[in-house]
């Protein structure tokens, strides 16, 4: 019998259309009739929508950019 | 290498210029066949970002994950010509990176205890979710919401609660955009065990974030 936990071990697949059909099937058959399921499936998607914007998120400031232009500056200095 | 060239690149990473359209391979091999310091460069000021970004994932401080970000660059200016296009530079990059990481960590003694997440799953042992989950269903909320200073701000913490394995595939896969076969390139681990952890960490962080957005809204 198709559970819970086998929409939560083959969330990934599901995510990445990974799924073979029947499969697919079998788990949005379950997904729509277990709506703690259908919320796990829709938080999972949404955490994945929010932790990819985390890319855009800059890290390096002006004052990194310059402290490693004083080292690597230091570094070829003639000997 | 010489200091004109130095001096070059040290400009660029300075202005954070970004122009080429080239791939990270084509400047690569430009640079190693010519020499031509731009096509460096521009390599330089794609990626400092991302070193920086990953040593602080990994070192979870500011001041260590700039000192792995210096001994990163200063590895590429004296050992980029070793890099032989076996993988990706991005990938060949994110793994100096890794290791500078690993090694800084150590020579500071800061051990982290690296704890499995193997078991943690949210369903009980019939296999059932275990209640809570449409409960505390935060899907729906607006981007405004999810999207603002502090909820981002929670989301990184949550994601540095991870342990340090579960930490660098994620950050690598699900923030930077990997694939599962480059993640597992870059941290020499078998693709396996990059789904694995993935899978583990996604299931913590999903966790957090219901904890957090539904305290948030009472
Ligand atoms: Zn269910």
């Amino acid at each position: 019998m198709f559970m819970c936990k086998d929409v939560v071990e083959n969330i990934m697949e599901y995510i990445d259309n990974e799924l073979d059909l029947e499969t697919l099937k079998t788990l949005e058959k379950h997904t729509g009739d277990c709506p703690e399921c259908m919320a796990f499936v829709n938080t999972y998607k949404r955490m994945l929508e929010i932790t990819g914007k985390l890319k855009d998120k800059p890290f390096v400031t002006p004052e990194i950019r310059n402290r490693l232009k004083i080292l690597l500056e230091s570094k070829i200095k003639p000997i | 290498m010489e200091i004109g060239f130095i001096k070059k690149l040290i400009n660029v990473i300075v202005s954070n210029e970004s122009k080429s359209s080239a791939t990270d391979e084509e400047l690569v091999s430009t640079y190693l066949r010519t020499g031509d310091s731009a096509a460096f460069n521009e390599l330089i000021s794609r990626y400092a970002d991302k070193v920086y970004g990953f040593a602080l994932r990994i070192t979870r401080n500011t001041s260590d994950a700039e000192e792995v970000f210096q001994e990163v660059f200063l590895i590429l200016t004296k050992k980029l010509d070793t890099f032989r296009g076996d993988s990706k530079f991005s990938s060949w990059l994110y793994r100096v990176t890794a290791n500078s990481a690993y090694m800084f960590m150590r020579s500071q003694k800061k051990h982290e205890n690296n704890l499995s997440l193997e078991g943690y799953s949210p369903y009980d042992e019939e296999g059932t979710l275990m209640g809570k989950i449409m409960y505390k269903d935060w899907s729906s909320r607006p981007d405004l919401i999810v999207f603002n200073k502090e909820a981002i701000k929670i989301i990184d913490e949550a994601i540095n609660d991870l342990p340090e394995s579960y930490r660098t595939v994620f950050h690598l896969r699900d923030i930077e955009g990997l694939s599962n076969d480059e993640v597992a390139d870059v941290l020499e681990i078998s693709v396996s065990a990059v789904k694995s952890r993935l899978h583990r960490a996604r299931l913590f962080l999903r966790d957090k974030l219901s904890d957090y957005f539904y305290d948030w809204r009472k």
